[in-house]
């Protein structure tokens, strides 16, 4: 185990940023989102959770797949190179290093290999960092319900605790002891650090948040029963108002959208994120809907998280983030919803 | 300070005689949420049900929202504050709702706060229109004697901005911008089916998030409200990147009433502003 004192942090971010992609947290004026690090003077390690989820390293929002010119007829395409540099993810909380897991068994996972994942998650080196488990968890938070600590380091690469005058820095992966025997100024962590880190993560286990009983296995098959409660649906959803704030904060969403978008003679064909509780996301051609109303499309998106996705890849498609609730307009809170559920 | 309690008590009260008596089948008002701080919108349909209600300072939503979901005919208690009241008006002035469908619940309130901060909005959002300006019930006591200035007020600081900041300050906002459409879909005056954003033939703007496709869809729906914006605030308390889009809206709606003598919603005799047509309007856009 490695470790940096506190007030040497941006000695470390430097390092990073200036070897290749860094994404770290940055205080906006909407709170704290990762972003890709130019100044390492912007990375904070004072907050909560971000606003929005980490999924955007490895799955932007928008990203070009080909891109295309249209010459006297002729269309000439190419398709856009993949990022190969390596690149850290800096500073990423316990439940949303899971959701990288969650998201690679549908991306890397379902018998085609997505290139525009892959080609990120090979290549980057996740370090996560514990919640303070001193401090209560955020109310919106559920993640104890999938048996997660506040202080957990499965799943990461690097996993970073903070104490009062340093970060302790553990690998606990290949590519994670890679990334710190790599970072010669690091110093060698002692007995009492590796105590203290042990203890933090003990002590994250005592961390609550909301939690039930939920059963991957249970829940699907409880929510297929469910699906034709239509009064159910519509009493939980009712205050939907069918925008995407849920599905683009979270960390697990990874519906997207195609199209083909040009300015005079250039233009790329782009995949771009989509939320199954918009209007149009299930709207066809011919002018059929088959989800015209609010609550199927909600119930869509529960279905898909806690059943058809534990039938398909073998797990629920959540982390208790909370993230889904805190961005809500209207405080709609599918972990209340999945409990309610789950008790029918 | 507003009796938030005896406002409650007398919601669930009123909620209940209307579902019971039969002239309303559902109330939109406000329920419990995950805790206190943060109540839902909900509808009430049975009268039993009308203990789940409540209010208190976190209730910022706009109910009037939920308005234009229900068909011509459907008989309907909604709860409004102040603004919220305004957006009732404007939405019959549209002809969206009929006034013989609807019993006001008319909350007068001040102190109302932001779920995330705690922040007290009043002054951002309804200013001086603190008492509904239409309803059928006053649940609790008109509140007169507050000191609030005018809504526009807080435009102080952007119209001290020359062109250049205040394109500036917008490119800088909508940089934020996820086009989740929190804003539309949480804005009471945002009901055009299809929206002129989810159109695909023709595309009016880049499906993707492109810079230039968000400012299309920004700058669109601010002229589209244009004399129609109430004052709520639903926009960017809805916004999950907390941009300021009732600035903006605010700043048309200032343009508008010097223009043309009417703030949206305010009364219920007007015509809507952009769609009526006065020998004294002014030609001042015309140049």
């Amino acid at each position: 185990m490695k470790k940096i004192a506190i007030d040497q942090f941006s000695e470390l971010v430097k390092v990073l940023a200036e070897r290749g992609p860094l994404y770290a947290p940055v205080k906006g004026k909407e709170g704290v989102n990762f972003q890709a690090i130019k100044n390492p003077a912007d990375v904070t390690l004072d907050f909560y959770n971000t606003v929005l989820s980490p999924k955007s390293v490895f799955f932007p929002q928008s990203e070009d797949m080909i891109r295309y010119r249209i010459t006297h007829g002729a269309t000439e395409a190419q398709p856009v190179p993949q990022e190969s540099r390596p690149a850290v993810i800096l500073g990423v909380r316990p439940c949303d290093v899971r959701s990288f897991e969650i998201m690679d068994r549908h991306f890397l996972g379902a018998g085609v290999i997505d290139p525009y994942w892959k080609s990120k998650r090979d290549n980057t080196t996740v370090i996560g960092f514990a919640f303070d488990v001193s401090a209560a968890a955020d109310p919106a938070d559920f993640y104890n319900t999938f048996g997660y600590g506040a202080a957990d380091p499965e799943g990461s690469d690097v996993f970073m605790v903070r104490t009062d005058k340093a970060l302790l820095l553990k690998s606990m992966t290949d590519r994670g002891k890679k990334l710190l025997d790599s970072l010669g100024f690091l110093q060698v962590a002692g007995a009492q650090d590796e105590k203290v880190f042990e203890e933090t993560v003990k002590k994250g286990k005592a961390v609550r948040t909301r939690s039930a009983e939920i059963n991957p296995q249970v829940i699907a098959k409880k929510l297929v029963s469910v699906f034709d409660n239509g009064e159910f649906w519509q009493k939980v959803t009712m205050a939907c108002i069918a925008c995407g704030a849920c599905t683009y904060g979270c960390p697990t969403c990874y519906c997207f959208d195609i199209s083909d978008e040009m300015l005079f003679k250039e233009g790329s064909r782009k995949r771009f994120w989509d939320a199954c509780t918009f209007t149009d996301f299930t709207l066809e051609a011919s002018g059929h809907n088959p989800r015209p109303r609010i609550f199927q499309r909600y119930r869509q998106k529960v279905c898909h998280k806690y059943s058809y996705h534990v039938d398909k890849y073998g797990c629920i498609s959540c982390v208790g983030c909370g993230r889904c609730t805190r961005v809500c307009p209207v405080n709609i809170d599918i972990f209340s919803i999945v409990d309610e559920a789950n008790k029918l | 300070m507003t009796a938030f309690k005896k406002i409650e008590d007398h919601l669930r009260k009123e909620a209940k005689n209307l579902l019971e008596g039969g002239k309303v089948t559902l109330v939109l008002a406000y329920a419990r949420g995950f805790d206190e701080k943060h109540p839902v919108p909900c509808v009430v349909k049975a009268a039993a049900d009308a203990d789940h209600l409540v209010f208190n300072e976190y209730c910022t939503y706009n109910m009037a929202r939920y308005l234009t979901r229900y068909p011509v005919g459907t008989k309907i208690a909604v709860a409004v504050k102040g603004a919220d009241s305004r957006a009732v008006v404007q939405l019959i002035q549209e002809g969206k709702v009929r006034r013989d469908d609807l019993v006001i619940l008319g909350i007068p309130a001040t102190g109302m706060k932001n779920q995330k901060t705690g922040e007290v909005i009043d002054a951002k959002t309804t200013a001086s229109t603190i008492n509904p300006v239409l309803y059928d019930v006053l649940l609790g006591d008109e509140i007169h004697g507050v000191k609030a200035g005018s809504p526009y007020d807080v435009l102080a600081e952007f119209e001290g901005m020359d062109k250049d900041a205040r394109w500036a300050f917008w490119k800088k906002e909508f940089e934020r911008c996820i086009r989740c459409y929190a804003c539309r879909k949480a804005c009471p005056m945002c009901y055009c089916d299809p929206c002129f954003m989810d159109a695909s033939r023709p595309r009016w703007a880049d499906k993707s998030p492109t810079d230039d496709g968000t400012l299309m869809y920004h700058l669109t729906r601010f002229y589209h409200l244009a004399g129609r914006c109430i004052d709520c605030g639903e926009c960017s308390r809805a916004c999950p990147v907390d941009i300021p889009l009732h600035l903006f809206h605010k700043k048309v709606a200032k343009e508008c009433e010097a223009m043309f003598g009417q703030a949206a919603g305010m009364n219920i005799e007007d015509k809507p502003a952009m769609a009526n047509f006065k020998g004294e309007d002014s030609d001042q856009m015309l140049g």
